[in-house]
């Protein structure tokens, strides 16, 4: 194979392998975006067995004590290696474990979005357990707090805007913090863990009460999170993550200016030099030139 | 149809000895480089009719207002088969080449310039050495045209910056209001939370924008360093929200870590008891300016004062360590 | 009909006497050369999607209640530019890939601009006479980046009403007359109302006039000081090789011009470029993370991002942290870039003038300083993503600082040797980077290896044809006398009269018949 039939092959195969990794680029944020978890049916089960609106304490207890106590002690009270949960109210409890950061792989790693151990069930039973022990703290929002049919968008996007663009992008793409913490992306989200995160302010995130965003505010920006950043108008076509200029500079310095190039090669000569072998231009010395005539 | 091209060209003529002697019409520079030009005339005509349905299709979903994908992939076919027509006529079915001409010197020849420095030298000599005076007046004239054409040019674009730079709408008594005009109430932001503030006469305000951060429990008054001993009341901080960097809103607060960092250029500010906004990482040389608060008798937050230092980044008048 | 507007113009203008100098204008054949052109078709195509955009963006600050068709912003404040360009994307037919061209055009043109300035500069064509036009490149070059960030800044948006803010502070930070210059620009302390109608009119009116004027220069210059050429093929340094403007160039350009065309409205099909709508309308309270200017700009961004927290302070005044990475940095570059082949003659003493480019491993100190001063810049290019690069690598951003604020210094140093030994490398390779050939690699009976070039084989490349000069004394109106024998047209017709007279075109007669294949 001459290494003109392997140019060939190989700028072709690079346009693909570029395409290839554009397209796995873009698609693979989608998928991480609809890998997330999603959860079904918004609002309070009550279960009819438990002393709790919320579920079954005695099935919550079972599960806290295999999954959670060896680090929040037996009675959620806070060790070494986790914080107390008394009192951090039933939104905290079900928004880490429905985003699947808790339980965590080990006591020391960050926790980030992954499907969730528990069913949805199994959820609202160890959110019964752990509120029976102490009261207070955000309940988990009931159906009517997340009726978005009459919330207004327009004022969810502004205070989407002002409120979490500076963490999590305006696109809701997420972002890095300081100090290796992140702000997670937000798609993917339901409206419930909207809520629950403005309200109870997990990790790194400040919270929001209701009289700093009232209920009707609060549903404009669930419903802006969950369809206008869930569902972005791209009207103009691929829409590269999210992550604005840094992706586009990429795709018009590789693919835009790359395949002018690819174009001029075309339309251009690729002829070597040839000196080596046929002397042509070798023997004017450079310096030899129209100098003389005028210098 | 064709009984030139085809025969010199691939067959390798030596190569010819410069000079044109040597150069007849079937010499291989005049033959087209396509070995098969009948075969190429084809493919450059179906270039063109596929530029031609390109377009036709841009016209198509332009009528029928079409997606934005459509529009430009009919519009992208046409420009392509179009520009790929021609590039390919002209690079397989025009003589092949190459063709050469020569250069010439760049500069003048020594006459040239000798006569065009004599002819500018006595013309000037005649013209204007003998009127000395007049030259100098002329460039005086010119030179106050100059100096006031730039005044209406430059000064009344902007006003002077003079006292700009140095003050906010913030002044002693000032409301903690909102972005939507209400006032902030104690009550108001859980512990941990933020706001963006503005005084009541400015909201919205590029300059005035201010975070009210709570880091500490109704009742406790938060000391950033001992010169603001009351600054702090009930748990609550402000600070001017403009980066002392390159002006960004630094809205982005760390509530576990105590941090202010700003989203533009990822300077870190820390936050709390005896952390006065002092810039920890990243470029911002400068602390925060804090804004000192009070809680009034109804339970409003208010300032005690303005900003005891221009908000913002630097510039050349501002001077001072702080 | 055509031959007496011809002639009438000829009258007047003289087209065929300084037309045929043109027809015969020789450009040289390599891909390299058509580089620039990328950059000069992307500034058509910038005119003519710019002029369209113009007709429905209003440049206006003036604050609104929008209530167009786009739901989650209906009752928002936005300024009338951000509504307009809103509409012009959503209900505007074709306004929407009128825009996406338009800004992937831009990219495509500061691209073009920095790939062809790289030619440029590793082939050593910016020497003795070119120096003038190596100056009006770079100036080329910066209206560009300005001119982009201008347009960039028009819609109003939440993120380029962020860049606008922070291009205020850096004018704020010049010493002297920094506060004149902020306040004057924006008529007033940020962000008064005055900055969009008066970044519009430099956008659309000033700089691309000053740009189009440049061009023109450069351009001219190119036709008076004629293009530069690689060796090889019977180039020398008192000729041109390669393919007449009339025609084989002219339909290769037009061609091209449409390709540049056909990429920018398949990206602007394609792939969305700037979504105002979801970056909402700019409020100078609100601010979203992963901000970053085009990419022409980044660099700048970048280095904002790694200067160290450091300012002057003096008696008084103060020289602000943002100057040195925004205003000394740019500066410098570009004073340097502009004095280079002045610099360049002093330190080789070369002053000559110089027709015939250079292959880079030819001068290996030149392009390994080359290849060093773009990786400075690129590692600052990076350095304008540290926040989404900590974020897709799951590593900390203050690591990520601290790597680009020692990758600055160590990158370059780097890739100085590195380049260097390449290039020394490839001159003593054997047919080295040819590709067209390819190596035999022997083993001696002592164990080492030493590689030779293989023959060609017949039909392995095309023969190696001399030129054919067009404008040698004999050759006048020898091409035309061809063309007069089957056409009675003017410029047949024209061209005989010029050439009939000059002596040895009779002995050129019939010998330049053009190919029937060339019709």
């Amino acid at each position: 194979m001459t290494t003109r039939a392997l140019r060939r092959v190989l700028v072709p195969f690079a346009v693909v392998v570029l395409a290839v990794a554009l397209g796995v680029f873009v698609l693979g944020r989608s998928h991480v975006q609809a890998g997330s978890p999603a959860m079904e049916n918004p609002g309070i089960q009550l279960t009819a067995s438990a002393a709790s609106r919320y579920g079954s304490i005695t099935e919550g207890r079972t599960l806290f004590e295999a999954s959670c106590s060896a680090c929040h002690g037996a009675g959620a009270q806070g060790s070494a290696l986790g914080p107390s949960l008394l009192a951090r109210g039933a939104a905290t409890i079900d928004l880490w474990l429905s985003t699947g950061w808790m339980p965590l792989a080990e006591p020391t790693a960050q926790p980030v979005n992954k499907p969730p151990r528990f069913d949805r069930q199994q959820i609202l039973d160890i959110v019964a357990f752990v509120t029976s022990l102490a009261p207070g703290g955000v309940s988990i929002p009931s159906a009517a707090a997340l009726n978005l049919k009459t919330a207004d968008v327009a004022q969810g996007f502004d205070l989407f805007s002002l409120n979490c663009a500076p963490c999590h992008t305006i696109t809701g793409a997420g972002d890095a913090l300081a100090d290796g913490y992140h702000a997670p992306p937000l798609h993917g989200v339901t409206a419930r863990q909207v809520y629950e995160a403005v309200r109870t302010g997990p990790s790194n995130m400040p919270p929001f009460g209701p009289r700093q965003i009232t209920p009707a505010q609060l549903r404009g920006i669930i419903k802006y999170v969950t369809q206008e950043i869930e569902h972005p108008a791209s009207p103009g076509g691929i829409s590269l993550g999210g992550v604005g200029p840094v992706a586009e500079g990429f795709v018009g310095l590789f693919v835009g200016t790359g395949a002018c190039l690819l174009a001029a090669f075309w339309v251009g000569d690729r002829t070597e030099r040839e000196d080596d072998e046929h002397g042509g231009g070798q023997e004017e010395d450079p310096k030899d030139g129209l100098e003389g005539a005028h210098v | 149809m064709s009984d030139l091209h085809g025969q010199g060209g691939r067959a390798g003529a030596a190569p010819l000895a410069p000079g044109i002697e040597t150069v007849g019409p079937d010499a291989p520079q005049f033959q087209v480089a396509a070995a098969h030009p009948r075969g190429m005339e084809r493919r450059v005509a179906l270039l063109f009719i596929v530029g031609l349905l390109g377009f036709a299709g841009f016209g198509a979903a332009y009528w029928q207002n079409s997606t934005n994908y459509f529009l430009g992939l009919s519009l992208g076919v046409g420009f392509l088969g179009l520009g790929a027509g021609m590039v390919a006529w002209g690079k397989y079915l025009m003589p092949r080449g190459p063709f050469s001409e020569s250069r010439h010197p760049l500069g003048p020849s020594v006459e040239e310039k000798e006569k065009f420095v004599e002819d500018f030298a006595s013309r000037g000599k005649v013209a204007l050495q003998r009127r000395g005076f007049l030259v100098k007046l002329l460039s005086l004239a010119s030179a106050v045209f100059g100096i006031v054409a730039a005044f209406p040019l430059l000064r009344s674009l902007g006003p002077l910056p003079k006292k700009l730079f140095y003050t906010t709408a913030w002044r002693r008594g000032s409301y903690l209001t909102t972005a939507y005009g209400r006032r902030v109430h104690v009550d108001d932001i859980d512990v941990g939370g933020v706001l963006t503030v503005f005084p009541g006469d400015d909201i919205g305000g590029a300059l005035s924008q201010t975070l009210l951060i709570r880091v500490g429990q109704p009742g406790e008054n938060v000391v950033t360093e001992p010169s603001r001993a009351n600054w702090g009341p009930d748990g609550y901080l402000a600070f001017s929200k403009v980066c002392t960097h390159a002006g960004c809103p630094v809205g982005l607060y760390q509530r576990l870590t105590q941090q202010l960092l700003c989203p533009c250029h990822q300077s870190l500010f820390d936050i709390g008891p005896g952390r006065p906004a002092v810039p920890v990482f990243g470029p911002a040389p400068r602390p925060l300016p804090q804004l000192p608060l009070r809680v009034d008798s109804r339970g409003y937050l208010r300032a005690r004062a303005g900003y005891d230092e221009p908000v913002g980044p630097g510039f050349w008048e501002r001077g001072g360590t702080t | 009909m055509i031959d007496a507007v011809y002639g009438w113009l000829d009258d007047r203008l003289n087209i065929s006497g300084s037309g045929r100098k043109l027809v015969n204008k020789i450009f040289p054949d390599h891909w390299s050369f058509m580089l620039g052109e990328i950059a000069l078709y992307s500034f058509v195509i910038l005119l003519a999607t710019g002029v369209f955009l113009s007709l429905y963006f209003i440049p206006s600050s003036k604050q609104i209640v929008y209530t167009g068709s786009y739901v989650p912003l209906r009752g928002l404040h936005v300024s009338e530019a951000y509504a307009s360009t809103i509409a012009l994307s959503f209900n505007v037919r074709a306004g929407l890939l009128m825009r996406q061209m338009h800004h992937w055009s831009a990219n495509i043109f500061l691209g073009a601009i920095v790939v062809h300035m790289c030619r440029v500069f590793f082939t050593s064509g910016f020497r003795r006479p070119r120096e003038l036009n190596w100056i009006i490149g770079v100036n080329l070059l910066i209206l560009a980046i300005f001119n982009g960030f201008l347009g960039y800044s028009l819609p109003d948006d939440l993120i380029s009403g962020t860049g606008i803010r922070i291009s205020f502070s850096i004018l704020e930070s010049i010493p002297f007359v920094g506060s004149y210059l902020a306040t004057f620009l924006f008529g007033g302390q940020f962000p008064g109302s005055a900055i969009i109608p008066r970044f519009f009119i430099i956008h659309v009116l000033i700089l691309p006039a000053i740009i189009a004027g440049l061009l023109g220069a450069h351009l001219a210059l190119i036709v008076r000081n004629k293009h530069t050429q690689f060796r090889g093929r019977g180039a020398t340094e008192k000729n041109v090789v390669g393919a007449p403007l009339w025609p084989t160039f002219f339909a290769k350009t037009n061609g091209f011009l449409f390709l540049v065309a056909a990429v920018t409205a398949i990206l602007g099909a394609a792939v969305q470029i700037n979504p105002i709508w979801l970056y909402g309308p700019y409020v100078p309270y609100h601010v979203s993370y992963a901000v970053q200017p085009d990419w022409y700009m980044g660099w700048l961004d970048g280095a904002l991002r790694i200067m160290p927290s450091w300012e002057i302070h003096l008696p008084g005044h103060m020289v602000p942290n943002a100057f040195f990475p925004a205003i000394l940095l740019p500066g410098v570059t570009f004073t340097l870039l502009m004095a280079w082949p002045f610099v360049e003659q002093r330190i080789t003493g070369d002053r000559l003038e110089h027709h015939l480019l250079e292959r880079p491993r030819d001068r290996p100190h030149h392009t390994a300083l080359g290849a060093a001063t773009l990786s400075f810049y690129f590692v600052l290019f990076g350095a304008s993503a540290t926040d989404v690069l900590a974020n897709y690598l799951s590593v900390s951003l203050n690591f990520v600082l601290w790597f680009f604020r020692i990758a600055i210094f160590v990158v370059p140093l780097v890739i100085y040797p590195m380049t260097l030994k390449i290039c020394r490398e490839l001159q003593h390779t054997p047919g080295g980077g040819k590709t067209k050939r390819h190596n035999i690699v022997l083993r001696s009976p002592e164990g080492g290896y030493s590689t030779v070039v293989s023959q060609a084989r017949p039909g392995d490349e095309p023969p190696v044809l001399e030129p054919v000069p067009l404008d040698g004394p004999e050759l006048v109106g020898a091409m035309a006398t061809g063309a007069d024998r089957r056409s009675s047209g003017p410029l047949g017709a024209a061209a005989t009269g010029q050439g009939g007279g000059v002596a040895g075109a009779s002995r050129a007669r019939g010998v330049f018949r053009i190919p029937r294949s060339y019709r």
